[in-house]
């Protein structure tokens, strides 16, 4: 486990609010879908700073790519956003996560459910499943604030559009605004009794009140994978 | 050598006086929120305040009795293990020798507990002489539950975590009781001028 | 509402202490007696991290690193 020289090949914007970094990395392992990366920033003065990023490329593609939402505020995050360009350089641990993981060797329906940034590591494993060509059941239940917020908006209109469901908390549309509850889940399915693998992705609160409703709902506790980010 | 992020510097404030800056500290503007376990929210009425232990008189007080105790504003600079100074913090408390009035105390430690079940000790001396208080408002506001409300004892010259959230009461005791963080490695005493963040150092 | 996250954050500090992945293993709570993995258990941050059963919020391990040379975990003192 030792800290890699990650090298900034591109980055590309996702939304207003977020950017996805495209790295190099020498003798890169590979990585499962849903990992993450730990990184670490050193300012001139030696001043250090870590926070870890999922990782949003399919074990499958050709880079390693992180998609990183600017916070107000963040330590890290705006560096990354808005000052980083091709060619700087950052430290990288990784790849991490063995609990939060989805392969397509895995049999059995596969439920994600995203809040905002949280569909990072699930982006993942629906890049994965598009490119093994697998035939599970996989769904994307997403909530997020407005259609302009929704990260790789035209890739999940092309590629997974009829996997997809989205409800919108703070845009008025012909689909659902308002937050995810047990009306929604039961909607999206798929139910308990097909035994879905579920991951369930987003700020803290997110991630409870949905891991909740689904347990009440009948999924097992073990089934329902959860990554808070805070 | 790690490479450097051109152009990082983070969020620290950079035009800092270093001779209020302790070893190993950087400078900042937010008030990060850190705990060993989730905000207890105990309700005002039920909510009360106990000096007690190796005392003849031990001594309690409901809110409304704690907020008619004499107290006072008080600006200091306060210093996080986990690297970051904030100056000039504001708050308003009672001070901690006004508490142990008319307690005679015999005991030469203390331990401050506090809802949710977080320790820390600390000897009776450095809780005296304008050293601490149990603070209630902080920036002219109620103190948020996040940080520590409704209450919780300051005590500046030492690194923060001794500074207990959510505090209930102080036992005072003849031996020393490393509490919560002391007891799995920090130092005993830490003292942020003397960089005393573990118990080897 | 109290800041913490899970035991995913911490899984690059856990697989360096420990040489493998720790956030898939299961562990049994001691006081409420239920099984969920170290990655799904609750994470804070104070002085140092805590980890704690995300059914009844007991205290599963703290995590003391000092110069990155020594943890405490599991209630085990390491030297």
């Amino acid at each position: 486990m030792t800290w890699r020289v990650a090298t900034i090949r591109e980055s590309r914007v996702e939304t207003p609010q977020a950017k996805t970094l495209v790295l190099d990395v020498p003798d890169w392992p590979g990585h499962l879908a849903g990992q993450h990366v730990d990184i670490r920033l050193t300012a001139e003065d030696g001043y250090q700073s870590e926070r870890s990023y999922s990782i949003a490329s399919a074990p499958d593609a050709a880079a390693l790519e992180l998609t990183i939402e600017r916070i107000d505020d963040g330590e890290v995050s705006p560096w990354l956003t808005e000052e980083a360009r091709e060619g700087d350089q950052f430290e990288l641990r990784g790849p991490v996560g063995g609990y939060f993981v989805w392969k397509a060797s895995l049999s059995g329906p596969v439920l994600l459910v995203a809040g905002g940034s949280g569909l990072v590591p699930l982006m993942a494993m629906l890049r994965h499943h598009r490119a093994t060509g697998s035939q599970a059941d996989m769904r994307l239940l997403l909530s997020a604030r407005t259609h302009e917020d929704v990260l790789y908006r035209r890739e999940l209109d092309s590629s997974f559009r009829d996997m997809m469901y989205l409800t919108l908390t703070r845009e008025e549309w012909d689909g659902w605004s308002r937050r995810v509850d047990a009306d929604i889940l039961r909607e999206v399915g798929p139910g308990p009794e097909e035994h879905p693998h579920v991951y369930v992705c987003g700020p803290t609160a997110f991630v409870e009140e949905a891991a909740r409703l689904l347990v009440e709902l009948g999924h097992l506790p073990a089934a329902v994978h959860t990554e808070r980010f805070g | 050598m790690p490479p450097i992020s051109r152009g990082f510097h983070g969020r620290r404030q950079t035009e800092v006086d270093p001779s209020r800056l302790p070893p190993g500290q950087y400078a900042t503007n937010d008030f990060p929120v850190l705990s060993a376990g989730p905000t207890p929210h105990t309700p005002l009425d039920e909510w009360s305040f106990t000096v007690g232990g190796a005392v003849k008189e031990a001594r309690s007080w409901t809110w409304d009795e704690f907020l008619e105790l004499p107290n006072e504003v008080v600006t200091r600079d306060i210093h996080c293990v986990t690297k970051w100074s904030k100056f000039d913090t504001e708050w308003r408390g009672v001070p901690v020798e006004r508490l142990l009035e008319g307690t005679d105390p015999w005991g030469k430690f203390v331990v401050a507990w506090c809802d949710g079940g977080y320790t820390t000790n600390l000897p009776l001396a450095d809780v005296l002489d304008g050293q601490a208080w149990v603070a209630y408002e902080y920036a002219g506001e109620p103190l948020d539950p996040e940080h520590g409300g409704p209450a919780r004892l300051l005590v500046p010259h030492l690194y923060f975590w001794k500074s207990a959230k959510w505090l209930r009461g102080l036992n005072i005791g003849e031996q020393d009781e490393p509490g919560f963080w002391e007891s799995y490695g920090y130092h005993n005493y830490g003292d942020p001028w003397k960089e005393q963040r573990y118990w080897s150092d | 509402m109290s800041h913490h996250t899970d035991g995913n954050a911490i899984a690059g500090l856990l697989e360096e202490r420990y040489g493998t992945d720790m956030t898939a293993t299961m562990r049994t709570c001691q006081s409420c007696g239920q099984e969920w993995a170290i990655g799904a258990h609750r994470l804070y941050r104070g002085a140092g991290l805590v980890l704690r059963c995300p059914n009844c919020r007991d205290l599963a391990a703290v995590i003391v690193e000092k110069r990155i040379e020594r943890f405490g975990i599991w209630g085990e003192e390491l030297v």
